[in-house]
Parts: structure tokens; C-alpha cells; sequence
């Protein structure tokens, strides 16, 4: 995986929010069946999508992290059955403050469910290259 | 709609039959106080002042009324007279369950634009009762300026909440009932009712190309680093959460511990991160306040008013929120039967915004 990274080449930390049920398990399943995929994601674990409070996301960049992703279970597959809907509205309307700021490329949510280990690995591999392109987020390291 | 015509001095009686027939148990409205014009809460009606025309329609902008009610769990009525901003954050406040609408009687006056309240005391004399355009461009020619939120708003005209009075030329008003509790209440009162029409089409699409253009000419805020030379001077107060009428948690995050951190926890985040600003975070409070009232900011302003370092907070708060106001569709404020954004949903929308 890392075997062929240049020295001093810039590498996006990742914070993912990832649903127990779908989002979570679909890691799992890309472990297990053993994809590849860039190591930049530091996932956590939530019980759901609706879980998800913007206010995570706004921590975690201004704390540094290069990109934040949020993966939830397909709309109308949820297994509290309407979370990801309500998380839909929330993260469209952070995205939107985000975009105002130019931050908005660095947050990417995804449905995923519990078998699309594919989806998982090729999500995480887009995601890293996306923001090594994008380079590191402007918050990093200022006094904030 | 059931209106009736009234000249300006009838608005004394009016107010007055409110409270003598018993439609409302006090009343919350604007009266002269000195050169300023102020919010009083008035139950006895030999005290409504004799020509509330003076102060219900003076362009002073001191609070916003909608906060001086909020989280009032009263069985009592109580009607609530201000200029449409703040009969809208009183509307999104019934939404947020912050107030119960049946105890509330809503009446709106047209608003011309407003001076800051202090402005307005100290030059009440020249700007008088009422403002036209004519007269906007004299002040601000004088280097008296309209607050900069009453410049970028498109809906000042009295169409909300249960009554409007609206403002004719000559000192003349009309008395309109905007839902069925306004017009039982204009009944209660013996008005003489005849279906009016006040839809103003022309005058509504003059104002609102007129704060689409204001709002343009404004300085953008359009980078993180933007933002953050925005805030520079801010110090953490706070004052523009207290004054805002819809920020309504009973306890803010930034006033507990995880957000507003002291001692150890400071300097557990110092040694986390090498170096953090303090007062502790600046940028995460602004950012969060404005994802919480995206949906309900009613423009009105009183946080640009209420910082203590000038920031024109009006360039930031109401300006971010209608974007994500324009992706719902949704106007706060406008109608009390309609779902806030986040309490509904569609089953398929938004996908272009998540990635």
C-alpha cells in the first residue's frame, strides 16, 4: 500500500464518520476480502448517519484534518429507517456553509451499504487522491 | 383579506380596543421614550401612548421583540406589535416550539428601514416619524445610514403574522387580518371590515432588487482565511448569540465546558495542538452559530448591532444562512404552518449536495 510513497510527499489525514450498520460494516467487508485502499481514513464509528451533528465536521477541520467523509446506509435502507434522511438535509446544509468558505470540497458523503466493500475501498482511494490534489487544508497548524 | 382604513391617529383606539375587549391581555410595542423609541409591555389601555403611530413606525431598531417573548410558557395573550423581521423570528419561534402561536397575537407594521437606536436618538429630529427613499438618500447624503441588514431585506412590508398595518401616503393606515385569528380579533373590535387587497406586487419586486443589489455591493466573505480576518477583532462575547432571536438552546454549547474550555482542559488543548487561540474557540462559534440558525436567521440584524467591535456581522450571519435557505426552499418566517427544513424530508433530493 505505502511501499511506493515518496519522502516528504504529502499525505491527507481523513476523518470518517461511518454508520454501524452499513458504512462500518462495508470496511469491514473491504478488510476481510482484502482491498486496497490508501490508509488516510481515521474512522469512527457512529450508530447511524443521523448521528452525525455538522458540528463534528467543523471540528475536525479546524482541528486539521484534510477532508472529513460520512458514510451512512443508502436512503431508504436505514436501520432506524429515516436517520440518513434527516442526515441528508444536515450535510447538504453544512456543505453549503462549507461552500461559501471553499471548504466544501473536503467533506464528501457517501451511501454505502454492508456489502459494497468495492464502493468502500474505491471511495477511500478517490478520496485521498482528491485531496492530495486539493494539497493540505488551509486551517492546518494556525492558531485557532 | 378583511382590512379596514384608518387614519393614523385611530391607531390609538385601536390599540386601546385590544386591550378593552379583552383580544389580548397586554400588549408588547414600541413607545417614545425621550429622544429614542423603546419596547413597553402595556396591560392597562389608558396607558397606550396617543399617537403610537409616532413610535410603531419610527425607523429605530433597538432590539429584536421576538426575543423579549421567547420561551414564555404563559396561558396569557399577548400581542406583540414590531416591524416584520421580528414578527418572522417570533413566527420561527412558534416552529421551534419556543412559543405557543394560540398565545401569541402577531401584528406586523410596514418597515421603511431602520436606524441603529442610537443613531436614531441622536438625529430623531431629522429623520422624523417615517422614512421614503427620498428621505434615505438625504440622511445618508448627511452621513446618517440606514443599518446595513435593513438595506439588504427584501421583506419589509407588513404581510406577516396574524394582523399587517400597513402605511398608506397622507397618514392614513390599513388594519389588515392576515389569518383567522387577526380578523377575529379586527372583528372583536368593531372595525368596519370590507375585503381588501394590499397584494403590492410591484413594490414588493422594487424592494427586493434593490437588497439583491445592496446585498452584492457588500464585501464577500468567500475563503476560510476570509472569514477568520473577518473575525479577528471578535472576543468571544457572545452578545450577538444573546440578542439573536432564534439562537434559543437553554444551555449553548459554547458555554460548557467542551466549548467553552478553562484551566485544564485549556491546557490539555494547548498541549494537544502546540499553540491554540484563546479566548478559546473563535472560529468554531461562528461557524456553528451559523449553521444553527441557517435555516431560521431572519436577516434582521441585531447581532451586527450588538457586537461591541463593530464587526458587521450582517455581512456574515444572514447573507451565509439564505444559501442554505435557497437549497430548501425556504423563507423563515413566512408561514407558520411550514415544516422547518430539518424536522422533514424528501425521499429523494439533495444527492448534488453531499459530494
Amino acid at each position: 500500500m505505502g511501499e511506493e510513497k515518496k519522502e516528504g510527499e504529502f499525505e491527507p489525514k481523513i476523518i470518517g464518520f461511518t454508520c454501524n450498520w452499513c458504512t462500518y460494516a462495508s470496511a469491514d467487508l473491504a478488510g476481510t476480502s482484502r482491498k486496497k485502499y490508501p490508509p488516510n481514513a481515521r474512522i469512527i464509528r457512529l450508530m447511524c448517519s443521523g448521528r452525525l451533528d455538522p458540528m463534528f465536521v467543523l471540528k475536525a477541520l479546524l482541528n486539521g484534518a484534510d477532508g472529513v467523509f460520512i458514510g451512512g446506509c443508502h436512503p431508504g435502507e436505514c436501520h432506524y429507517i429515516k436517520g440518513n434522511f434527516y442526515a441528508r438535509r444536515r450535510i447538504a446544509a453544512i456543505r453549503t456553509i462549507l461552500k461559501q468558505l471553499g471548504l466544501d470540497n473536503r467533506v464528501r458523503s457517501e451511501w454505502i451499504s454492508a456489502s459494497e466493500g468495492d464502493k468502500f475501498a474505491r471511495v477511500m482511494t478517490e478520496m485521498a487522491e482528491d485531496l492530495k490534489k486539493l494539497g493540505p487544508n488551509p486551517m492546518r497548524g494556525k492558531i485557532l | 383579506m378583511k382590512g379596514a382604513e384608518l387614519g393614523i391617529e385611530d391607531l390609538e383606539g385601536f390599540f386601546r380596543g385590544l386591550l378593552e375587549k379583552e383580544v389580548v391581555d397586554c400588549l408588547v410595542m414600541p413607545h417614545v421614550a425621550g429622544k429614542n423609541i423603546a419596547y413597553m409591555m402595556v396591560t392597562d389601555p389608558k396607558r397606550i401612548e396617543s399617537s403610537p403611530g409616532k413610535a410603531i413606525f419610527a425607523p429605530s431598531f433597538s432590539v429584536n421583540a421576538a426575543g423579549i417573548v421567547k420561551g414564555w410558557t404563559v396561558a396569557n395573550k399577548v400581542g406583540l406589535v414590531a416591524k416584520p423581521c421580528e414578527i418572522r423570528a417570533a413566527i420561527e419561534l412558534v416552529k421551534l416550539n419556543q412559543m405557543d402561536k394560540d398565545s401569541l397575537l402577531l401584528i406586523s407594521v410596514d418597515c421603511a428601514g431602520a436606524f441603529e437606536n442610537q443613531v436614531y436618538a441622536d438625529h430623531s429630529d431629522e429623520i422624523g416619524e417615517w422614512l421614503d427613499s427620498g428621505k434615505i438618500e438625504e440622511l445618508k447624503g448627511k452621513g446618517i445610514e440606514l443599518r446595513e441588514a435593513c438595506t439588504i431585506c427584501d421583506s419589509r412590508l407588513a404581510d406577516v403574522g396574524d394582523i399587517g398595518i400597513v402605511r398608506l401616503n397622507g397618514d392614513k393606515v390599513v388594519v389588515t387580518g392576515l389569518t383567522n385569528m387577526g380578523e377575529a380579533a379586527l372583528t372583536a373590535l368593531e372595525l368596519a371590515l370590507e375585503d381588501k387587497e394590499i397584494e403590492r406586487k410591484d413594490e414588493k419586486a422594487r424592494i427586493a432588487e434593490e437588497a439583491k443589489k445592496n446585498e452584492e455591493a457588500l464585501p464577500k466573505i468567500s475563503s476560510i482565511e476570509e472569514l477568520e480576518a473577518f473575525l479577528q477583532d471578535c472576543i468571544v462575547c457572545k452578545n450577538c448569540r444573546d440578542v439573536c432571536p432564534v439562537c434559543y438552546c437553554k444551555e449553548c454549547f459554547f458555554d460548557q465546558p467542551l466549548g467553552n474550555p478553562a484551566s485544564g482542559d485549556l491546557l490539555n488543548l494547548a498541549e494537544l495542538r502546540g499553540a491554540i487561540g484563546v479566548p478559546a474557540n473563535q472560529l468554531f462559534y461562528h461557524l456553528t452559530r451559523v449553521y444553527h440558525v441557517s435555516t431560521t436567521c431572519v436577516g434582521c440584524g441585531a447581532c451586527a448591532d450588538a457586537c461591541p467591535k463593530d464587526i458587521p456581522l450582517t455581512r456574515y450571519y444572514p447573507v451565509i444562512a439564505r444559501k442554505v435557505q435557497e437549497i430548501f426552499e425556504y423563507e423563515p418566517g413566512k408561514d407558520v404552518e411550514e415544516p422547518l427544513p430539518f424536522v422533514v424530508y424528501e425521499e429523494e433530493e439533495l444527492e448534488d449536495k453531499l459530494r
